[in-house]
């Protein structure tokens, strides 16, 4: 479904990944974990358009997508959740999520589609009115989630879904991002909280210094005995 | 409900302000509503691009002075008014089109740079062009009526108020709202950031040049460069933050308290109107982010979050 072949991505002169390969197959869900300032960020970015590698193939369902518009990425099926949700503080539980169905694609559908995130995020129904800054720090990372899935996405990334949330939290985040992937949704998982991450993932992917430097099974990764001495303690 | 409520509010102001001339029979009166109208189409056209969309434009008097000089040169040459003004707005936005690009590559702060420097340059510009003052010819006087120019704001205004809130409850509004937001989370939603900002600018200095327009045939004498000076940009940025940015009601509200209370302050304190403007500003800046309009909204949110303990409460 996507392929990232042997991309170079640059901050200006400074070079971010070297040469990253890696695959998520339909009905997947692939974690991709590392250090701080791996370039698990960039990496993502690099798929949504917002940054361009240098060298290197990104396809998705037979697209280039180095060949299509940012804005228009999104309408292929590719939905990210960026660090930190990033829910538009200023507008309302519904604005944010009609933003989510901004593409004409989605955008037919969207009273459908936001009946079926009420049924995962409950919450959201009732917050609809209020502003998105007047949530709790969870119901926030929901409507963030919500909103991506907003656009009907294929495949689905989640930049850090656990960033600064506390533990009870992040449990019932990944059970829902689960529950996502069951519903038929691709996930591509960016996390530091590495354990919940291998044990939640078909398969994962590990970069350091912007290369990958091992790819396996959840469960293999989690036993591996580099990956437990420098992630698990 | 609500929806309907503010429609039929919004229908009785204006049968009200339509039927002010049958009533106000005194020149200064009604020279002085025309000023809250003018005020009243700048800052809500301001307001589409600075406030909804967020980006802070400090060369708005550039399409209000466009549209003035095209309107007055056209009128005066025998044009018809309306059609003369809609020229001037036109050409508000080939100038809005010949800057967005490269404004727009400027981002926060740096764009608030760029367009004062635009404005300012274009400003010095008419004031070398055309230093001669411009006065109605005789003709015009003599037919002059204040009911007429009155009339003229006030359709400017309501035209103004109407499309700004059109675009702010339509899927454009949406995305230029999440523009002003964060820009690159909007983006990862698939707004085209640019469009969304261009439209904005062209929008609102269309707007800005119809305004113009009614300012070129209710003034009868001024000097050219007059509707270029940086002194209408300021105070139509400062009645949207006053009043509130990214509303409808905000720039009005920002509108009437301004002028009236430039009005108070210039009989008394004469010349220390513009010191107590700017103090003013910095205040609501520091202590009323989102002016009047933003102190309601954070009201209502202290209620709502009431209610919700409240609920909570009482349903564990």
């Amino acid at each position: 479904m996507l392929k990232l072949t042997e991309i170079d991505t640059f901050y200006g002169d400074l070079q971010a990944l070297w040469g990253i390969s890696l695959e998520v197959r339909e009905g997947e869900m692939v974690s991709l974990i590392g250090p701080n300032g791996a370039g698990k960020t960039t990496t993502l970015q690099s798929i949504t358009g917002l940054l361009r590698p240098a060298k290197g193939s990104i396809t998705f369902d037979g697209h280039d997508l180095l060949k299509v518009p940012p804005d228009k990425i999104v309408d292929l099926g590719v939905s990210m959740v960026m660090e930190g949700g990033r829910v538009f503080a200023g507008m309302t539980v519904l604005e944010n999520l009609e933003l989510g169905a901004y593409g004409s694609r989605a955008r037919k559908e969207r009273f459908e589609t936001m009946e079926h995130v009420f049924k995962t995020f409950p919450r959201l129904k009732e917050r609809l009115n209020q502003r998105a800054g007047t949530l709790s720090g969870g119901e926030r990372q929901m409507l963030a989630i919500g909103r991506a899935m907003m656009s009907k996405p294929k495949l689905l990334m989640l930049d850090e879904p656990s960033f600064g949330l506390a533990p009870i939290l992040v449990d019932a985040i990944f059970e829902m991002v689960k529950g996502i992937n069951k519903q038929g949704v691709t996930i591509l998982l960016v996390e530091q909280n590495v354990r919940a991450a291998l044990e939640l993932a078909d398969r994962a992917y590990v970069i350091e210094n912007g290369r990958i430097v091992g790819e396996g099974s959840g469960e293999a990764l989690l036993s591996y005995e580099s990956v437990r001495s420098a992630y698990l303690g | 409900m609500k929806k309907n409520l503010s429609f039929v509010i919004a229908l009785v102001v204006t049968a009200a302000l339509a039927a002010v001339p049958l009533f106000v029979k005194k020149d200064s009166l009604l020279t002085y509503l025309c000023m809250i109208l003018l005020y009243v189409s700048l800052a809500s056209s301001w307001n589409i691009l600075g406030g909804y969309t967020g980006q802070v434009n400090l060369g708005h008097s550039a399409f209000f002075g466009l549209g003035a000089i095209a309107t007055r040169l056209l009128w005066f040459a025998g044009w018809n008014i309306l059609l003369a003004m809609l020229v001037g707005g036109l050409l508000a936005i080939a100038f809005a089109l010949l800057i967005g690009s490269p404004a727009f590559k400027l981002r926060g702060a740096y764009f608030t740079i760029g367009t004062l420097a635009l404005g300012q340059i274009l400003y010095a510009t008419v004031g070398n062009l055309f230093p001669q003052i411009s006065s109605m010819p005789v003709q015009d006087l003599i037919s002059y009526t204040l009911v007429t120019r009155y009339y003229l704001f006030l359709a400017v205004a309501l035209i103004t108020v109407l499309a700004a809130t059109l675009v702010a409850n339509s899927r454009w509004g949406l995305g230029m709202m999440a523009v002003r937001e964060q820009e690159d989370a909007a983006e990862s939603l698939g707004v085209n950031a640019f469009q969304h900002k261009l439209l904005a600018l062209v929008l609102s200095a269309f707007l800005a040049g119809l305004a113009g327009g009614a300012f070129a045939f209710f003034q009868i004498g001024y000097y050219p460069q007059y509707p270029f000076s940086p002194i209408w940009t300021l105070d139509s940025t400062m009645m949207a933050y006053i009043g509130g940015t990214g509303t409808i009601l905000g720039p009005i509200i920002g509108a009437i308290f301004f002028v009236v209370l430039k009005e108070v302050l210039s009989l008394n304190l004469a010349e220390f109107h513009p010191t107590v403007f700017g103090i003013l500003f910095i205040l609501v800046v520091l202590f009323l982010p989102g002016g009047f309009m933003g102190l309601w909204k954070r009201i209502k949110d202290k209620q709502q979050k009431k209610r919700e303990s409240m609920a909570e409460l009482s349903h564990p």
